[in-house]
């Protein structure tokens, strides 16, 4: 299991769309992803679960990655965050 | 198992006094006069469900004083000091007063002798009196510091009022969590969140509740995002449910060990409460939605009393008894007599 803690740059926070993103995105491996914020633990492969968290920009949360792709998962998944969740027009 | 170790969160791990005085008024209708200090409520907190009687600190026995507990003068105590002579009566006051109290109630409607209040104010402990009765007034704040002080955890599953059972439906992603509580809301029953599920502790009893931000909104796999009370209307959803019965879905799996007959209880620990835990393994075909209702009527069943497994059981004991006692040697035919198709 590896966690980290990490940042979100992009302006509008966590709405539909990069929350979608971020639910695509990890739901195509294998391990389990949680985001820890506020002392919750959501489920980062449920959109709902992520949407609830309503993260701001600058907003910093902790993720968990548990499972035999685990690296290769936290790794796109920082990138999705540095790269604002692929958001052109901001 | 479904859940990994989470450490739960509190809802509030500190109160100001200030707040426990309003929502106190606000919220459980209590009539609380305040007699000193009352300007520093904002700057004292409480930091724990407990109550405390200091009778045993007022006459000096300060070893094991829970100071940093809610204080409670009642009669007795109050009675105590009165009977005291002013200078002993300062003094005893002064041995809870010299430690940071966060607040101290004087209850059926008792006020202290103006000095002692003085003594209070100076130390800048906050003191109110309520006109009810010491137990009924401890009794009623300490319910409502229990939940404001409650255990929470959020689980990612759905939580479905069936036949007025709870049931949380837990599993991996897309296994059709989602699908099975809309398929039970179609039904008739009762969604109480999807996805994201807050469990709050209450006592022995665990709570669920949607979260304020995905109440009653749903997420259909290839669909999107719906509103299940816009869509099926004010019946079809409620805002929190006793959680009684958890059941896992999970891929068919032959290593899977399944209960076959019922006779086994598996339970499952959150928030330290055991509830009942069921293991549900799909299969193409498989109408999860009726044996969920299946495993509500079950659970009632058992709750008046019957457990199908169990009667089955004293039904095969009896059986193999009279068979080796030589009772009954019909008994090795399944049935006894055919009558034929005329019912």
């Amino acid at each position: 299991m590896i966690r980290k803690k990490v940042t979100i740059k992009n302006s509008s926070g966590l709405h539909a769309r990069p929350s979608a993103a971020l639910v695509k995105l990890s739901s195509s491996f294998k391990s389990d992803f949680f985001i820890h914020m506020y002392g919750y633990r959501v489920n980062g492969k449920s959109i709902l679960g992520v949407m609830t968290l309503a993260a701001e920009q600058g907003a910093e949360m902790e993720l968990e990655i548990d499972g035999s792709d685990e690296q290769a998962c936290l790794e796109a998944i920082e990138k999705l965050i540095d790269q604002k969740f692929g958001m052109k027009d901001e | 198992m479904p859940f990994s170790t989470h450490s739960p969160i509190p809802i509030n791990e500190k109160l100001t006094v200030e707040e426990l005085i309003t929502k106190l008024r606000k919220r459980v209708n209590i009539n609380l006069i305040a007699c000193a200090a009352e300007d520093k409520c904002c700057d004292k907190y409480v930091r724990e469900a407990e109550l405390n009687r200091p009778g045993l600190a007022l006459t000096g026995y300060l070893d094991v004083f829970s100071w940093h507990r809610i204080q409670i003068i009642g009669n007795t105590e109050n009675d105590y000091l009165k009977k005291l002579s002013q200078d002993k009566q300062r003094k005893a006051f002064d041995n809870i007063t010299k430690f940071d109290i966060p607040i101290i109630f004087l209850t059926n409607g008792n006020i202290l002798p103006q000095a002692l209040l003085e003594n209070a104010t100076q130390r800048g402990i906050p003191i109110f009196t309520t006109p009810y009765e010491t137990t009924r007034f401890m009794h009623l704040l300490k319910d409502f510091l229990d939940d404001q002080f409650a255990l929470q955890t959020m689980v990612h599953g759905a939580m479905v009022d069936v036949y007025g059972v709870g049931i949380l439906i837990v599993g991996k992603s897309g296994i059709g969590k989602s699908e099975v509580a809309l398929d039970l809301v179609e039904r008739g029953h009762r969604l109480v969140a999807d996805d994201v599920v807050m469990i709050t502790k209450k006592g022995s009893v665990l709570m669920a509740s949607a979260t304020i931000m995905s109440k009653h909104f749903m997420e259909i796999h290839g669909l999107g995002i719906v509103d299940v009370m816009s869509m099926f209307g004010i019946r079809s959803v409620r805002y929190q449910k006793r959680l009684e019965i958890v059941t896992e879905l999970s891929l068919w799996d032959d290593t899977l060990e399944i209960n076959r007959t019922g006779l086994d209880h598996e339970q499952v620990s959150i928030l330290d409460n055991e509830i009942p835990y069921i293991k549900l393994p799909i299969t193409p075909g498989k109408n999860i939605t009726v044996i969920a209702e299946v495993i509500a009527m079950n659970h009632l069943l058992k709750h008046y009393g019957y457990d199908a497994a169990e009667a089955f059981q004293e039904k095969i004991k009896s059986s193999i008894a009279e068979k080796t006692n030589g009772m009954n040697p019909s008994m090795k035919r399944a049935i006894e007599y055919f009558e034929g198709d005329v019912e």
